[in-house]
């Protein structure tokens, strides 16, 4: 039993970590329509700039993050700006094929900087906590609070303000959205911004957690996709839902079937919600 | 005027396909050449699929993987002749194919290409972790080539395989062509362009789309397999995510919805990356800007391009 609740602690951190990601997507594909894929890469370079910060320049753990972002944020306005918006208008598959470029370039940048060495980020969060038996590290705790906090931000910031209006607005009827005089130029940057700051976050978190190497931001932004899907598209707390039963889906799988195979398990979860509720867990049929 | 032009092209393409060894001194670029082919019947699948029907799937590097293994495989433990399996590996990836398809066609799109990204994934994780079937990342060796040993062709000889291979992919691509000229094929065209009409004049188009899918699957086996048996060496590295970004790329370069577009596409995206070695890590950023460049400056490939011009000079001389 302890062993069960202490996998299903591991798997909200994870879950957590998922939720960030799918967040930054389904803004993005509620906006734009495209599914930005390159967004598990640049994640990671965020991660990744992170590393560089603290161990190269030895900068303090926080300002590194806080650099990250705003590195992180120019990135992101950059691929906005260059490489989505001219094809805006295309066909849906001409926009995901950008995608994918985007990604090869986001994933050769990072080789080109950082190496392909893996690398983890160096957190002093070594304390480990036990409540009732279970036993959850530091540094998880806070991973999992800092999710936590950065969901309820996000969904404060998307139901409660005017530009989280405007954006969803925009989702929901972009010509309804310009008549009422939405500048429907200047909210996609708006929006790249905010996901790339929460892909950031989620980067940092999986470096300090685990470790970041090439070919992991591939990885997670498939896994962000699966959370969408699992929980149903265009909804916050279809994602959290996802999110956490991705990650703890993959953290029993991890912990009591096969380490080895515990992607394998969480993606035909997703397929078995595929079958049964195509519209996901929380979506509207 | 036009149907001429066109057989005329492909008239050219095909002598010129078959004096190709000829004309090659260096060896490497016949491997290259090889290699190429393969590519282009894995891009003529991904084509019916990507190009005709409009849905991107992310899985034909991963296909190719399953008929690679699967044709080795029996071939190993069922002592098949290599003809047999070479015919047996595109029906077993059609399993899967069917298996996966149906449930990853009930969603859109985007959606689409992720779930069959994901069983890349899945494939790629089963190949390097499942030690017993396929010996893990270390692969196999010593595959037979589809000769055995008394047979009438020198098959240790390059170009005898050049032209085995030349033959299965000018099959595969007229293959394509006839199933595009099809009802069948119409009704996938159909699909890509609007998808709900199909529907509302009483065609279940997901029937099509799942023809489509396996299609594209069987070609993508076909392929592995012919590549297995030339390489008599296979591992699960050349069947990962990145791979099959490739079989799109080629589609995408190429033309897609047209049945020139994978050929040309195929040579592409297997010269391209050899013209880029000297950039060395550097290649990934060329190759990733390539891609997008071509979509938002060609995004009807190459065979567009050179529509286009044609078009422009015809129109001038009238």
């Amino acid at each position: 039993m302890i062993e069960i609740l202490q996998q299903i602690i591991n798997g909200v951190a994870i879950g957590g970590v998922y939720v960030l990601i799918a967040l930054g997507l389904t803004t993005v594909f509620g906006i734009l329509g495209i599914a930005h894929f390159a967004h598990g890469s640049v994640s990671m370079f965020g991660g990744y700039l992170t590393f560089f910060l603290v161990v190269t320049w030895g900068l303090p753990l926080f300002a590194a993050i806080l650099i990250a972002i705003v590195v992180g944020l120019v990135l992101g306005v950059l691929i906005e700006l260059l490489a989505y918006r001219p094809v805006r208008h295309a066909s849906h598959i001409n926009a995901f094929i950008v995608a994918l470029g985007l990604t090869m370039m986001v994933e050769g940048l990072n080789l080109e900087f950082f190496g392909h060495e893996q690398v983890v980020i160096p957190t002093d969060l070594s304390r480990v906590f036990e409540i009732g038996g279970v036993t959850i590290p530091e540094l998880r705790l806070y991973v999992i609070i800092a999710a936590a906090v950065l969901i309820g931000a996000m969904t404060i910031f998307v139901e409660k303000t005017k530009t989280g209006q405007a954006i969803r607005a925009v989702a929901q009827n972009r010509d309804a959205a310009i008549l009422m005089g939405v500048n429907v130029n200047t909210i996609p940057i708006v929006v790249f911004s905010i996901s790339t700051a929460l892909g950031v976050c989620a980067g940092v978190m999986v470096g300090s957690l685990f470790a970041i190497a090439p070919g992991i931001g591939e990885g997670l932004v498939v896994k962000g996709f699966a959370v969408l899907i699992l929980g149903g598209l265009g909804s916050i707390p279809g994602a959290v839902v996802g999110g956490l039963v991705l990650g703890i889906t993959e953290a029993l799988a991890a912990g009591f079937i096969s380490s080895a195979y515990k992607d394998v398990i969480a993606f035909l979860a997703m397929i078995l919600v595929l079958l049964v509720r195509p519209q996901g867990l929380m979506g509207k049929a | 005027m036009r149907v001429n032009r066109k057989a005329v092209l492909w008239t050219l393409a095909l002598v010129g396909f078959i004096l190709l060894p000829q004309v090659i001194t260096v060896k490497y670029y016949l491997h290259l050449s090889i290699l190429a082919l393969c590519w282009v019947i894995a891009a003529q699948g991904q084509n019916l699929i990507q190009g005709y029907t409009g849905y991107v799937s992310i899985v034909q590097a991963g296909f190719m993987g399953i008929g690679a293994y699967s044709s080795t495989l029996l071939g190993l433990h069922f002592d098949l002749p290599v003809w047999l399996t070479l015919l047996l590996a595109p029906c077993v990836t059609a399993i899967f194919a069917v298996i996966t398809g149906y449930p990853s066609l009930r969603v859109k799109g985007h959606y689409f290409a992720v779930v069959t990204l994901a069983f890349n994934l899945v494939i790629f994780i089963v190949l390097m972790n499942w030690h017993e079937l396929t010996q893990g990342e270390g692969g196999i060796t010593g595959i037979p080539s589809p000769g055995g040993e008394d047979g009438w062709f020198d098959w240790s000889d390059r170009q005898t395989y050049y032209y085995f291979v030349l033959i299965v992919a000018v099959l595969m691509t007229g293959l394509a062509a006839l199933i595009v000229r099809s009802r069948v094929g119409q009704i996938l065209i159909s699909v890509r362009q609007n998808e709900t009409l199909v529907g509302a004049i009483g065609i279940s188009a997901w029937k099509y789309k799942l023809f489509a899918f396996v299609a594209s699957a069987m070609y993508a086996g076909l392929a592995g397999a012919v590549y297995a048996h030339y390489q008599s060496f296979i591992n699960p590295e050349i069947f990962g995510v990145a791979q099959s970004l490739d079989a799109i790329l080629a589609v995408i370069v190429g033309g897609s919805g047209t049945i020139a577009g994978p050929v040309i596409g195929a040579f592409f995206v297997v010269f391209l990356p050899e013209y880029l070695r000297f950039a060395d890590s550097f290649r990934l950023i060329l190759y990733g800007l390539a891609l997008v460049l071509a979509t938002i400056f060609m995004p009807r490939g190459i065979v567009g391009l050179v529509d286009d011009a044609w078009r422009r000079i015809l129109a001038r001389r009238s």
